[in-house]
């Protein structure tokens, strides 16, 4: 009886050990992204940053053919790019989410639609514990539906 | 009965031609008043209470006009007070050369102003130094300063730049393409030469002219320095030092300065050709460059040309090749300044030289 009730948790164990083990392709450690990032009219190239949460962002802008800028919500970071001065921007990805980042210099007609996004995952260490929570979460509720603590008092009376 | 009522009547009429009048008025109140109020104002009334003349200048993009007015007239002393606003995109405003006078940026909605005198007769050039579109470099006014005894004058033009003066007295074609015969293996290093100059003691004849740096190429000199008995790669050596020897830390700042902002969109900012606007050519069609822009750092053609034929086409500009003129806009000691920053694009500079 005691060993079915451990038996039933097994594959829960399992799944917990497979989250904290697992050498997912992801590393742990932060990395620094070193992107060149251009600016024309009326788009960024990439158009999207992805990175993870910690990690560092070395970004060279380039305007290739008027003045642009460039704002980065929520970090709050904003320099102006010449054609033939690029910019160096870097700052660590320590907000999770995903933040829009426009032009912030009026390039032409279409300047208000000047806009990238750079999106912060959550990096391995806060995946693995998210992932880890929900094991325990699920085992639990697996173990207290299946062998449901009975009511002391009924026990005794009965 | 009918009295009453004509009598009312009347006393319509009369309020009715009233009211005709009042509306009269208001009508040339707000059509013919109102506009000569503000006009008057704004040519009128301002510029007489100014205490210098005030000139708009309208800055929009050269495919949109370009300055308006893009000529402006003003006598010898008199103080103008410019003021350049933007329509469309950002520009940059500088008035030159040699009045060291830059405005930065000015974006729409922005207006920027400056309090100019020009003390003698001459010419001077309001330019855009930021870059706007790809005919951003032609975005150019004139400053026409006359004598006021002699208004109706010309100012008179600075004369002809004796340089280029030289160069077409001895038929020399600054368009022609200049190799390197022999260029060298790897970048020369000028903090290597200073060693091989002091070791040779007398240069040869060709190095101690008055004004070689400028009128011989590198590779002519490299030439000379071989027959005197140099290896091939310490003759590199000691041009490299040669030629950067005037260098200097604020030299270099305000070079590189000048290069970034005037030539690096096209030239590239490592002096490769790769620059910005030369890469978008073909996504620009109407960028007007008929010839891909010249690699500085490339010995087989670099050290093939000389100081001067570098000069000049900087000042004269290209013949339709998208290479601008920019002796509108830089004193003859900047176009030398830029010059010799070109020469470090193919030679190291001894680190003891500046940055
Ligand atoms: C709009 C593009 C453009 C800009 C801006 C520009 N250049 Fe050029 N430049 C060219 C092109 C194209 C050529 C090649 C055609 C020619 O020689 O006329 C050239 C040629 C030259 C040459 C001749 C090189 C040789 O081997 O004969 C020199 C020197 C030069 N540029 C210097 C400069 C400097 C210095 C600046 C900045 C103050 C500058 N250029 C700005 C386009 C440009
Ligand atoms: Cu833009
Ligand atoms: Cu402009």
């Amino acid at each position: 009886m005691k060993r079915d009730r451990l038996l039933s948790l097994a594959p829960f164990v399992g799944l917990a050990l497979v989250i904290l083990l697992i050498p997912l392709p992801l590393t742990v450690k932060p990395v620094t992204h070193v992107v060149t990032m251009t600016a024309d009219q009326f788009a960024f190239d990439p158009p999207v940053l992805r990175v993870n949460y910690g990690d560092r962002v070395r970004l060279t802008l380039q305007a290739t053919d008027v003045v642009h800028g460039f704002y980065l919500d929520g970090y709050g970071i904003e320099t102006r790019v010449e054609p033939g001065i690029s910019q160096q921007i870097e700052f660590v990805a320590d907000q999770i989410g995903k933040y829009r980042f426009r032009c912030s210099v009026s390039c032409g007609t279409l300047h208000p639609f000047m806009i990238g996004e750079l999106v912060v995952n959550p990096n391995l260490t806060f995946a693995r514990a998210v992932g880890l929570t929900a094991v325990i979460l699920a085992g639990t509720l697996f173990y207290l539906r299946r062998f449901p603590p009975r009511e002391p008092r009924e026990h005794t009376t009965a | 009965m009918r009295l009453m009522s004509e009598k009312r009547l009347d006393r319509f009429r009369l309020v009715e031609g009233r009211g005709e009048l009042l509306a009269m008025v208001a009508l040339i109140l707000v059509v013919v008043v109102l506009p000569i109020s503000v006009l008057g104002y704004q040519f009128v009334l301002r510029p007489a209470l100014a205490d210098v003349r005030t000139i708009d200048v309208m800055a929009a993009a050269p495919e949109a006009g370009g300055f308006q007015p893009d000529a402006i007239r003003v006598a010898a002393g008199e103080t103008v007070r410019l003021r350049f606003s933007v329509p469309d995109v950002p520009h940059g405003i500088a008035i030159g050369p040699g009045l060291d006078l830059d405005l930065g940026h000015v974006d729409p909605g922005q207006v920027k102003e400056v309090d100019v005198t020009f003390p003698e007769p001459g010419r001077y050039t309001f330019y855009c130094n930021s870059w706007c579109s790809p005919n951003h470099w032609r975005m150019r006014g004139t400053i026409e300063v006359y004598d006021p005894q002699t208004p109706e004058a010309l100012p008179a033009s600075d004369g002809p730049d004796p340089v280029l003066e030289s160069l077409t007295a001895r038929g020399v074609d600054i368009d022609a393409p200049h190799e390197t015969p022999m260029p060298p293996h790897g970048r020369p290093s000028a903090a290597r030469g200073v060693d091989v100059v002091k070791q040779m003691g007398e240069l040869p004849a060709v190095l101690t002219a008055p004004e070689w740096r400028r009128t011989l190429s590198p590779a002519k000199a490299w030439e000379a320095l071989v027959t005197a008995g140099l290896s091939q790669a310490e003759a590199w050596d000691a041009v490299a030092y040669l030629w950067l020897a005037e260098m200097d830390a604020e030299r270099l700042k305000r070079a590189s300065t000048l290069y970034a902002k005037n030539c690096a969109a096209c030239h590239g900012e490592a002096g490769d050709g790769q620059g910005v606007a030369a890469r978008s050519l073909d996504q620009h069609a109407d960028m007007n460059m008929l010839e891909e822009p010249v690699a500085f750092n490339n010995p087989s053609t670099m050290l093939g040309g000389s100081g001067e034929i570098y000069y000049a086409k900087l000042r004269r500009g290209g013949m339709g090749t998208g290479m601008p003129s920019f002796g509108p806009i830089f004193t003859p000691d900047e176009t030398w300044m830029l010059v010799d920053y070109l020469w470090a694009f193919v030679f190291d500079l001894d680190p003891n030289q500046g940055p």
